[in-house]
């Protein structure tokens, strides 16, 4: 069996696996609407007598929201970090130590097929809500094509850095029993410093700047921010591009170093 | 009245079985007590970035809208340390068949099933949601009276009741489902409205938020009562969601509970 073919199984028996959960899903993706009315609700408000906030007007802001609302389905890791903790911790990962799998590349192959299911529902409500959205949403025109060719790439490294991350917290089990807590205290950050509570760029300016440094940014901000003009400069998205690679190679090279000593500390059990 | 008197003191033993199990894993309790302050910090920051580029939002200044945030974040930390955990459980429970266990206990099933645990590090959070009232009431230069300050306290206990009883019904769709995965966003999604002064919402909005689901009088109703003073109209109002919910919740609780047929061996 070719190394690919292998990943490939485990792709469409994560779907299987997925598809089983599909109600739950499409509830939660039905719930995350509340989320965007609330949001609607809230910056509508904020912008009441007013054109425009820190440059962008209401729709671009609006816009920005629904976009991080289907990148939340398709990128964000739904229970990776506690599957492979539970994984670690039941010892079901023994399997993969003796067998001619890479265990990093099977939960990627996982977290690609639940993301594609949770993507997929996500888009039914937001579909269905579009002729209320509709006329709130703009996206840069064809004069902003680069742009749209580096969302490309850079939707590419927030799934790597999305799911790179939970693995790591996943990898913490080794060391700590209980890693919720600092799940919980991650997703906290990533919430503020990721832009999902409100766009980075409203923030004072060396706040940005810094946010730019650290992986949270491109997570979800980078690749929205490209596709909905709140970053236009061609050099500032390449910079941003090359930061992110960055990021991908260097929580690849933490999860390889998590994986191997963690596994010195590892003891298996049972047949 | 013994029966009341016997879940009180269930419910003291449990209290005391958590407190202990905190301080046996100290390092975690300081963690999640790290990870409630964040998120408080996370609401506080959002009412900051956006007033910093507007004055008002639906009429509301950016202490009055502090004011409402605290409020929202000091029923919530209730809820994290009395139910939370309790509930969201639920749902795993109901799932793996660990549910048979609080059927077999010595109370109530919903009693047992919402109080087996208490968080420490919610209640620790509650002074600084505290504090984010008091610092928002000072800015507002607002000096309420013993009276006001005890119908926000009254206001604020209907605020949990709500927020116990939206859980409550949420997560009790898991009696339906096959997983809870992902119900109780539900409850996230629908309390994010708390946050909003009443105002904000207009037409159908209104209609829904205002006066068919609990989630604006749930923390703009407390708030009011500090900043424009007791109003026997809306305290009314609050306590009659209070009980129906409570009541609409139970119900659900229990129609779902008809349905369980464990899951175990």
């Amino acid at each position: 069996m070719s190394a690919l073919a292998k990943y490939r199984h485990v792709f469409l028996t994560g779907l299987q696996g997925a598809l089983v959960y599909r109600w739950n899903f499409a509830i939660r993706a039905g719930f995350s609407l509340l989320h965007l009315v609330y949001v609607f609700i809230l910056w509508g408000a904020a912008y009441s007598g007013k054109t425009e906030i820190g440059g962008f007007s209401l729709s671009a802001t609006l816009t920005y929201f629904v976009l991080l609302l289907v990148l939340q389905y398709f990128l964000s890791p739904a229970n990776d970090d506690y599957e492979i903790s539970e994984e670690i911790r039941n010892g079901l990962i023994n399997q993969f130590l003796t067998k001619p799998i890479n265990y990093f590349g099977y939960r990627l192959s996982l977290y690609f097929s639940t993301r594609l299911v949770t993507g997929g529902l996500s888009l039914l409500p937001v579909l269905a809500a579009l002729p209320l959205l509709g006329p709130y949403l703009t996206f840069p025109g064809p004069e902003h094509a680069a742009l749209y060719a580096i969302a490309i790439p850079a939707l590419a490294c927030s799934a790597l850095i999305q799911f790179t991350i939970a693995y790591c917290f996943g990898l913490l089990t080794f060391w700590f029993l209980e890693i919720q807590s600092f799940i919980i205290l991650s997703l906290a950050f990533e919430t503020v410093l990721g832009g999902q509570i409100f766009p980075l760029d409203l923030m004072p300016a060396w706040f940005y700047e810094l946010s730019r440094w650290l992986p949270y940014y491109y997570q979800m901000y980078f690749p929205a921010a490209l596709l909905t003009g709140r970053i236009t400069d061609v050099n500032t998205a390449l910079q941003g591009l090359a930061i992110q690679l960055g990021w991908v190679l260097l929580l690849l090279t933490l999860a390889t170093v998590l994986w191997r000593r963690g596994l010195r500390r590892h003891t298996a059990v049972g047949g | 009245m013994s029966a009341l008197l016997r879940h009180a003191r269930i419910w003291l033993a449990s209290i005391r079985y958590s407190l202990v199990r905190a301080m046996m894993f100290r390092g975690d309790f300081l963690m999640w007590a790290l990870v409630e302050f964040f998120w408080m910090g996370a609401n506080v920051l959002l009412v900051s970035v956006i007033y910093d580029h507007t004055d008002s939002i639906a009429g509301w200044s950016k202490y009055e809208m502090l004011l409402l945030v605290g409020t929202t974040q000091l029923i919530q930390r209730l809820l994290m340390a009395f139910f939370w955990s309790n509930l969201f459980e639920l749902g795993r429970n109901v799932r793996s068949g660990h549910f048979d266990f609080f059927l077999a206990q010595p109370g109530s099933p919903l009693f047992m099933v919402s109080t087996r645990k208490f968080d420490l590090d919610g209640l620790v959070n509650v002074p600084v949601a505290l504090a984010i009232v008091v610092y928002a009431a000072h800015q507002l230069q607002l000096s309420p009276g013993v009276g006001q300050i005890a119908a926000y306290g009254l206001f604020v206990v209907c605020g949990l009741v709500i927020h116990y009883s939206l859980l409550l019904a949420i997560i009790s769709l898991v009696f339906w489902l096959q997983s809870a995965k992902g119900i109780e966003g539900g409850y996230f999604g629908l309390t994010e409205f708390s946050r909003m002064p009443r105002e904000a919402l207009r037409g159908a909005s209104a209609v829904l938020f205002v006066y068919l689901l609990p989630v604006i009088v749930v923390s703009n109703v407390p708030a009011r009562v500090l900043v424009h003073g007791f109003d026997a109209t809306q305290a009314a109002w609050l306590l009659g969601v209070t009980a129906f919910w409570l009541v609409v919740a139970v119900v659900i609780f229990h129609a779902g509970l008809k349905r369980y047929a464990s899951a175990s061996s």
